[in-house]
């Protein structure tokens, strides 16, 4: 190797192709996991959608419970994203932010039963409520139970993307605002609402979306078959009746409505406003705060932090019990001694997973924002998606037609889960980055250009001190989506040896009750424990680019 | 850094097994908890492997209903010898796949309250399906179906889904058996008793009778005896109804695309022997395939007897499910 004048890897093919390539390879697996199905059946029958009473009232019931759960969602999360940015230190926000990033991963099982001992009939939280106003009567189950779920699974996602979008702001702008002093609506004009604007869309569909697909929560607290959502009818179709003609027209439906509502909002442009980026937020809280704000702050912090943890707290007191037993190392059959392998064996799958799902967001990204050709962003946005609006039981089973796997069989399945899992968190890697990685304004793109910082150079000293945090923080929810996740690897089968999601299920199928809760607990540990470390390896280290635009270091804040 | 890291993992964690080649391996499909650690599944494995020069391999995979999908999936070109773990309810639908084969199997060993004459499917345990209750909770279960329905709906009771559970299916079945075309409106009457439907067995079980939501739960009639042996409890009951209960056979079969099919007829002859049957009552918590004599556990003969046993061919259910399923959707809808 001689030394080249050029940078490495600076050849504009290496921004485009790696990235559309794997674009291409995502939707095609899942247009080819539709299609397997379409194959597969016999004629299509369209006119059962609107013929049939119980198809139509299931799509009715289902557009309306997400409907019901992005607007409450959202009219939560905005102003805990507020109340967050404004409160940059109190005691605990770490932590809070955390158990934010924990809801996406988190099991059903496991939130559900949590949920169920706070808000269920013997719940905390109802026998209070009916000590203290007897004629209030809660019932949990129903759409108040899918609603209050999903608000719980979704409304610390929301607020943790806006919140992120918040600290975005500008400086300069966050400083003016600071010393004139502006008054709470005015903040919000000139400051809250240009940030989020943005990735308000976004953040809507991504909840929409989320609760649309939901099934087993829905199941669970909806009462009875009057709560079904489109998912129940493909996987009855799929499961009992072999009918793949409807599961296929039903995926169809489904990804008719996500999908075009992620087009109104991807169609709309996402404006990236054009600011310096001198992105360094303060550790100090803004200035013209008064005393009666910091209150409602307080108090508003306060009841959503009680509202995420007391139903972890109903898991933990529920999973201490059995948690020492389940980790002894002794191998009695009656202790879960296979707690630590399977956890070995699901970070083997969930590792991976995670960091396959970081690059491939990154080199879809990068392809992106190549630019020039239309189509290539096109796909690449659908890629982005795609994943999140097909049912998985629907890429499953195309995907095993295509495939047939051995997978049972032999320990290379589980490159294929973990492949699969990969893909089922890339929409959400590709939001958290999405913001970071276009926010570099033109100015700073033209003088990295002036002075040939390219390829390598540019993503070592550009890209990457400012991407690190969203980076640790996508790789944490690749991480722990596939670590949470049962869905993929119990569809397609594995041998006898059980991740800790395969663990749980054998043991709750087995009656050990008291073994499944310390699992369940022991989940939430490890990825509590992940977040953590993940965020570790995000903190920012004291070397900075010195390009001779630097000047003088402001301390990075502490958190995200 | 990390990425090698994990890619270590990957390779010291999930090494292939290697050992003396025995001459065939077995590949049994099964759902979770058959082959769990604790479950039936190894001690068998052990069992048949001494006394075969075989590996027995188990598939796991989410339910009854999977094995049979994976199966229709794969078709002509599947991996699996055996499938363990169809039931009376999924039967018929596997016999119409056409991927089974005879299974030529000595059935004379059989213990079943029906008499079992198939070709294709061998069963290895079976269990009635009954509602179990708190009794701290409920101290006065109903005595039967006509006395949980005309129950005052403070009575709350836990069921799961038929269309994505197997004992969810069974109540649907076990109603149509009580009550026969008068279903549908007994199911009306029933429905403000229902606190949730739940999509499996294991959902209702774990978030919601085991938090005390309910003081019923659809379940088997065996469930106790886990509770009695493993737990020391006497707590949890399952309750007797006056018009019986409706039976659940689990079974297993040989798939015809199998290349170590004598190997597979051995393993399903295995099933009705003690060395087999005896790892199934505490382990399955389900009742054993064959008379194991003093080896059933005390606690089996302290569960309810059924005063009859109701079930449908397995042929009428794969006729009439979906028809009865429509029912209980517009009962439940109303």
């Amino acid at each position: 190797m001689g030394r080249s004048i050029r940078a490495p890897l600076s050849r504009p093919g290496w921004q485009i192709w790696p990235g559309t390539l794997l674009a291409l390879g995502v939707v095609g697996l899942a247009a080819s996991g539709a299609f397997a199905l379409l194959w597969q059946a016999p004629a299509l029958d369209v006119s059962e959608l609107w013929s049939n009473r119980y198809l139509r009232s299931v799509l009715v019931f289902t557009v309306w419970q997400a409907t019901l759960s992005v607007i409450l969602s959202l009219l939560l999360a905005i102003p805990i994203a507020r109340a967050l940015d404004r409160r940059r230190r109190f005691p605990g926000r770490t932590i809070l932010l955390r158990l934010m990033e924990l809801s996406l991963v988190i099991p059903t099982v496991v939130a559900v039963s949590g949920l169920v001992a706070i808000y269920g009939r013997q719940g905390w939280l109802t026998s209070l409520l009916q000590e203290l106003a007897p004629s209030l009567s809660w019932n949990l189950y129903g759409l108040n139970g899918i609603v209050l779920a999903h608000v719980f699974f979704n409304a610390p996602l929301a607020a943790r993307i806006l919140l992120q979008a918040l600290e975005s702001a500008p400086q300069a702008q966050r400083r003016i605002a600071s010393q004139l002093g502006l008054g709470p609506l005015w903040q919000w004009r000139a400051l809250e609402w240009p940030a989020i604007r943005s990735v308000l869309p976004g953040v809507a569909a991504l909840v929409f979306t989320l609760c649309f697909t939901s099934f087993a929560i829905v199941m669970t607290l909806g009462g009875g078959p009057a709560a079904t959502t489109l998912e129940v009818a493909i996987y009855q179709s799929l499961r009992f009746e072999f009918d793949f003609g409807r599961a296929a027209l039903l995926a169809l439906v489904q990804l008719l409505i996500c999908g075009s509502l992620w087009w109104l909002v991807l169609s709309r442009g996402i404006s990236s406003a054009l600011v310096p980026d001198r992105k360094l937020a303060d550790n100090h809280g803004r200035k013209g705060n008064t005393r009666a704000r910091l209150l409602a702050d307080s108090l508003l912090l306060g009841i959503f932090t009680l509202f995420l943890v007391l139903p972890l707290l109903a898991v933990v007191s529920r999973g201490l019990p059995g948690l020492a037993d389940s980790l002894s190392l002794s191998s009695s059959p009656m202790s879960g001694s296979g707690l630590l392998q399977a956890t070995l064996r699901s970070l083997a799958i969930a590792l991976p997973a995670g960091a396959a799902a970081v690059i491939t967001s990154l080199l879809v990204l990068a392809a992106k924002k190549s630019g020039g050709n239309q189509l290539r962003s096109r796909l690449c946005e659908v890629a982005a998606y795609l994943p999140l609006i097909i049912p998985p039981l629907v890429l499953g089973t195309g995907l095993f037609l295509l495939l047939r796997p051995k997978l049972g069989i032999t320990n290379e399945g589980l490159v294929l889960v973990a492949l699969i899992n990969a893909i089922m968190a890339l929409p959400f890697v590709l939001q958290l980055l999405r913001g970071p990685f276009h926010d570099f304004d033109p100015a700073t793109i033209h003088q990295a250009d002036q002075l040939g910082i390219r390829g390598w150079y540019r993503w070592r000293w550009l890209y990457w001190p400012r991407m690190r945090r969203p980076l640790a923080l996508g790789m944490a929810y690749g991480t722990g989506l596939s670590l949470g996740d049962f869905g993929v690897i119990a569809l397609f089968g594995s041998p006898g040896k059980p991740t800790i999601p395969v663990l749980l299920y054998q043991q709750l199928g087995s009656y050990q009750m008291e073994a499944a809760a310390a699992t369940g607990l022991w989940l939430i540990l490890l990825l509590l424990a992940l977040f953590g470390f993940f965020n570790l390896l995000g903190r920012p280290y004291s070397l900075i680019a010195r390009s001779h635009r630097t000047r003088a270091e402001f301390p990075e804040p502490n958190h995200a | 850094m990390l990425i090698r890291t994990a890619c270590l993992l990957l390779v010291t964690l999930l090494p292939l097994t290697v050992t003396a080649q025995p001459s065939q391996e077995l590949n049994v499909y099964t759902h979770p908890s058959f082959a769990a650690e604790w479950g039936p599944g190894p001690g068998i494995k052990q069992a048949f492997e001494a006394q075969c020069d075989c590996r027995i391999h188990y598939v796991v995979l989410d339910s009854g209903g999977d094995i049979l999908q994976r199966l229709r999936l794969e078709g002509e070109e599947s991996m699996a010898d055996v499938v363990l773990g169809l039931d009376t309810g999924t039967m018929d639908t596997a016999r119409k796949t056409g991927l089974l084969a005879p299974h030529q199997v000595d059935l004379s060993a059989l213990e079943l309250p029906i008499s079992w004459s198939d070709n294709l499917f061998v069963p290895y345990d079976w269990g009635y399906f009954s509602f179990v209750y708190d009794t701290e909770q409920l101290p006065e279960p109903p005595q039967s179906f006509d006395e949980l329905i005309n129950a005052p709906d403070d009575l709350k009771i836990i069921i799961q889904d038929p269309r994505t559970s197997t004992p969810g299916l069974g109540l649907l079945l076990w109603m149509r058996s009580v009550y026969g075309e008068e279903a549908p409106e007994k199911w009306q009457k029933l429905k403000d008793k229902i606190l949730t439907t739940t999509k499996s067995w294991s959902d209702g079980y774990f978030s919601l009778f085991m938090n005390n939501e309910a003081p019923m739960i659809l379940s088997y009639s065996t469930s106790p005896a886990y509770h009695m042996a493993i737990d020391k409890t006497d707590r949890y009951q399952a309750a007797r109804f006056d018009e019986g209960h409706y039976l659940q056979v689990e079974v297993a079969a040989l798939v015809g695309s199998s290349a170590h099919k004598e190997l597979g007829r051995e393993f399903l002859q295995f099933i009705l022997t003690k060395d087999f049957q005896r790892h199934i009552p505490l382990k399955n918590v389900m009742y054993p395939a064959i008379d194991l004599g003093p080896e059933l556990p005390e606690v089996f003969s302290r569960l309810i007897e059924p005063a009859k046993t109701l079930y449908f061919e397995p042929a009428t259910v794969a006729e009439n499910r979906k028809a009865w399923l429509d029912e209980w959707l517009d009962a439940m809808t109303r």
